[in-house]
């Protein structure tokens, strides 16, 4: 009798899972596992889009953490083992490409189908007690002594860190690198007054200069920015040198594996495109100092496909990679 | 002073208006108890808990509803960990491993009832002090943060490795630090933070990202704990005396010095970013054992080293908040969390937040912490019971329980591996008389010490100085020459005879 059971009820949990191959994607709830902790940009962002695009899509979308590893790589692997059905999703951000290059696993950023919510441009700030009130100020302390000026950026190969290097690399200036666990400790070292100046992104420094704790000198993009009714001059405007290098830009969204099925691709192309496309997005970005980004698919590989490249040359360069990025199959950017 | 009055008058009006509101309830109730049971089940961290409300309320409910969801999480969970510690000795969060090193012994001789009467009491009052520092010393507490740069951080950590020698070794002094020494060694493997060179890696991956807390602090402290109690198992449970769980308002009276020095120190803790309640904890018990009259008993089962760990973790919540709402800066891990649910609903936490959300965060706290209170009473009777069921029974289900808590933090099953290895190596470790605490205090203070201490070298160009020429830093280093030099015997018995003679 109870064998019969069992066979009645695996036969109708099969006819079951029949019918759902046969349903249109998708039909069970996503998960997106966010590689980076909570709390941070990635988080918020993904937390942000994914419950918009919950609203045009028939199902749930969990947001959970996968942090830990080499540049996130934790993450990246957690969803890499799950199956390519589309329920599985990563959030990540541009700083994941250096994963490969640091040995955290074995992929070219390829390996993903992005899509690219946003991101801000990085500025190059001050305590609020610093005796520079421009950026020619600091660069000119710091011709005067290199190597003398503490500057706080995240991890060795984040983007806050290129930035800094490529300010050195066109003011011809250089400082003395000190690394922090993400933005929010480097902030927090500039107000303390551990460090003379932060590089992180305007997003995250917008409340501490509103609240006058930050003195911003400069943006690192061609464009200057405006917040609250201060203007932050463009470092492209002041240093003639720095369009070799400069921009680098954040770019944050989330990713499904490439190898997915195209239908599986073009719901969440759709979806997303909606999603972006909500006022709530632009209202959240514009009070939030995010640029709203928008590509995916080919689009969006192209420009981690670039990014990955500069990463990956400028952490050889450093001395900081493990793995030869040649070996990897990134060409030189 | 008029800032003063100011505050508290706007906290009444917040407080009535939170009290009155009927929708407050069952948000309050169910996140409370929610809260608790996380923080009771060994592995589940508050920062989990609130990861989850977090991920649950999204920014589809307003914000003012989720945040009293939120809040009241953090407080249940921070105080829930109280529970496994008191009865099973198996710490349900990091937070509350030093609440185990004088509640189970309580439990053991029968007083359980009271134990967790008086650590319900000494989170509730934890909680109101880092509460009332919140709303009425936040700039000051501020400015004392935003002070304390790597010199210190790394003093402190110090401070919280050192301790570990002082703490509960039968024998000798030397095997505490010992083992908080192992620990230290195990916090260096992976990534180091300054250059991400490996170490101790092995060219093994899953070693990269270092060793994780929570299955070293259940491989520590629940695994030998069960492996101890299958072995000693009878087929029926431990008869329980309950007693009288509500404590007399003459006890808390007496017990009040040292619940306020414990809150007041927990509240500094907190306020210190990236430093959560698991250090609070630790500290305050250090101190207190440092301190009280009764020192040289904590670890036998002592109330007031129950108090000293309890109250502390909880005033770091009050403590954890300041950072976030006035820099935008987490005071620790579940404050992140919090973080994160702010920003999602376009809160952006920082120095230009509206001073009214700080007042109404107060509000929620202080509401948080009343039904924490009076459910932890009522329900510290219900969970007293657990110890009635035969060991045999109720271990196994542990175990089960304590591989999903290691198992919800990275997800992988390297953690198991890694949390059954520290099981075995601990089950030894206890057999040979060391003690296992300093081991886990080494795993969750060394990589903060690790990483401020090279920060702090690489800043001052490796002039050691650094260490003594800050004021903070100084009166740091002291308290760590200080603590060393009471642990050796001839200074000892120096001060023991100053003593005797004055």
């Amino acid at each position: 009798m109870r064998i019969a059971l069992t066979g009645i009820a695996a036969a109708a949990t099969l006819a079951m899972a029949g019918t759902g191959f046969a349903q249109d994607y998708p039909f069970r709830d996503i998960t997106t596992a966010v590689v980076w902790g909570a709390g941070g940009g990635t988080d918020t962002i993904n937390r942000m889009i994914m419950a918009e695009m919950e609203k045009e899509l028939p199902v749930s979308i969990n947001v959970i953490n996968q942090t830990g590893g080499v540049a996130g790589s934790n993450g990246m692997v957690y969803v890499m083992n799950q199956p390519d059905d589309g329920y599985t999703l990563v959030g990540l951000s541009e700083s994941n490409v250096t994963a490969a290059v640091q040995g955290g696993w074995d992929k070219k950023f390829d390996y993903w189908y992005p899509f690219i919510v946003g991101g801000s441009p990085d500025l190059i700030s001050v305590g609020k007690d610093s005796p520079y009130n421009t950026l020619q100020e600091l660069v000119d302390a710091a011709k005067a002594d290199p190597g003398s000026i503490p500057a706080a950026a995240s991890g060795a190969g984040s983007i806050h860190h290129l930035n800094l290097l490529a300010i050195e690399k066109g003011a011809e200036a250089s400082f003395k690198f000190v690394p922090y666990k993400g933005s929010a400790p480097g902030q927090e070292a500039a107000l303390a007054g551990e460090v003379a100046l932060v590089v992180t992104s305007l997003a995250e420094q917008a409340p501490l200069i509103l609240g006058g704790e930050l003195k911003p000198l400069a943006t690192l993009t061609p464009e200057s920015a405006k917040i609250g009714d201060m203007e932050i001059p463009s470092a492209f405007d002041i240093y003639d040198g720095l369009d070799a290098y400069l921009p680098l830009k954040q770019a944050i969204g989330f990713a499904v594996h490439n190898s997915a099925p195209n239908d599986v691709k073009a719901a969440l192309g759709a979806a997303f495109e909606k999603a972006i496309a909500s006022e709530i997005v632009a209202n959240w970005a514009a009070d939030n100092y995010y640029d709203v980004g928008g590509q995916y698919g080919e689009e969006a590989q192209k420009l981690f496909s670039a990014l990955e490249s500069n990463f990956a040359y400028t952490l050889q360069d450093l001395g900081n990679a493990k793995v030869d990025p040649a070996s990897l199959g990134i060409e030189k950017p | 002073m008029e800032f003063f009055i100011h505050q508290i008058s706007e906290f009444g009006t917040a407080l009535t208006n939170l009290a009155l509101d009927p929708i407050t309830y069952p948000y309050l109730i169910c996140s409370v108890f929610l809260g608790i049971v996380f923080g009771a089940l060994p592995g589940l961290t508050a920062t989990l808990a609130v990861t989850i409300l977090t991920g649950f309320f999204g920014n589809k409910f307003p914000l003012e509803q989720s945040l009293i969801a939120l809040i009241g999480a953090y407080v249940g969970a921070i105080y829930g960990g109280s529970y496994p510690s008191i009865l099973l000795n198996i710490p349900g969060t990091a937070a509350s491993a030093a609440t185990a090193m004088d509640g189970h012994p309580l439990a053991k001789k029968g007083r359980g009832g009271e134990a967790l009467g008086m650590t319900t009491t000494a989170s509730f009052i934890g909680t109101l002090i880092g509460t009332l520092f919140l709303l009425v010393f936040v700039w000051l507490l501020l400015m004392i943060s935003k002070n304390i740069a790597s010199p210190e951080k790394a003093l402190l950590a110090l401070f919280g490795i050192l301790l570990s020698g002082t703490l509960m070794s039968k024998d000798l002094v030397l095997k505490g630090w010992i083992s908080g020494l192992i620990g230290l060694a195990m916090a260096m493997v992976g990534l180091d933070p300054i250059l991400s060179e490996t170490r101790y890696v092995f060219g093994w991956s899953y070693l990269m990202s270092g060793f994780q807390v929570v299955p070293v602090l259940m491989g520590a402290f629940a695994v030998p704990q069960i492996m101890d109690g299958m072995r000693a198992a009878g087929s029926i449970g431990q008869k329980v005396d309950v007693g009288k769980i509500v404590p007399k308002v003459g006890t808390v009276l007496k017990r009040f010095p040292t619940i306020a020095r414990s809150g007041v120190i927990g509240t500094g803790v907190g306020a210190l970013p990236g430093v959560g309640e698991d250090v609070a904890g630790w500290v305050s018990y250090g101190v207190g054992k440092a301190v009280c009259k009764d020192g040289k008993d904590f670890g036998t089962g002592s109330v007031n080293g129950l108090l000293s760990a309890e109250a502390a973790n909880n005033a770091a919540i009050g403590g954890a908040l300041i950072p976030l709402l006035v820099l935008g800066i987490p005071g620790s891990p579940p404050a992140a969390a919090l973080l994160g649910a702010l920003k999602i609903n376009n809160v952006i936490p920082g120095p230009t937040i509206d001073p009214a959300l700080i007042v109404h965060v107060v509000a929620i706290l202080v509401m948080a912490s009343f039904t924490m209170a009076i459910m932890g009473l009522l329900t510290a009777r219900v969970f007293i019971n657990v110890l009635r069921i035969p060991q045999t029974i109720f271990l196994p289900v542990v175990m089960v329980l304590t591989t999903i808590g290691s198992f919800s933090v990275g997800g992988g099953i390297n953690d198991l591996y890694l949390m059954l290895a520290v099981g075995f190596v601990a089950y030894a470790m206890n057999k040979m008389d060391y003690p296992i605490a300093p081991l886990v205090i080494g795993v969750i203070l060394g990589p903060l010490f690790d990483e401020t201490f090279r920060r702090s070298l690489l800043i001052s160009d490796g002039e050691l100085s650094t260490f003594w020429t800050r004021p903070g830093a100084a009166i740091l280093l002291s308290l760590n020459i200080a603590l060393v030099l009471s642990q050796i015997p001839t200074v000892k018995r120096l001060f023991g005879k100053l003593s005797f003679t004055s």
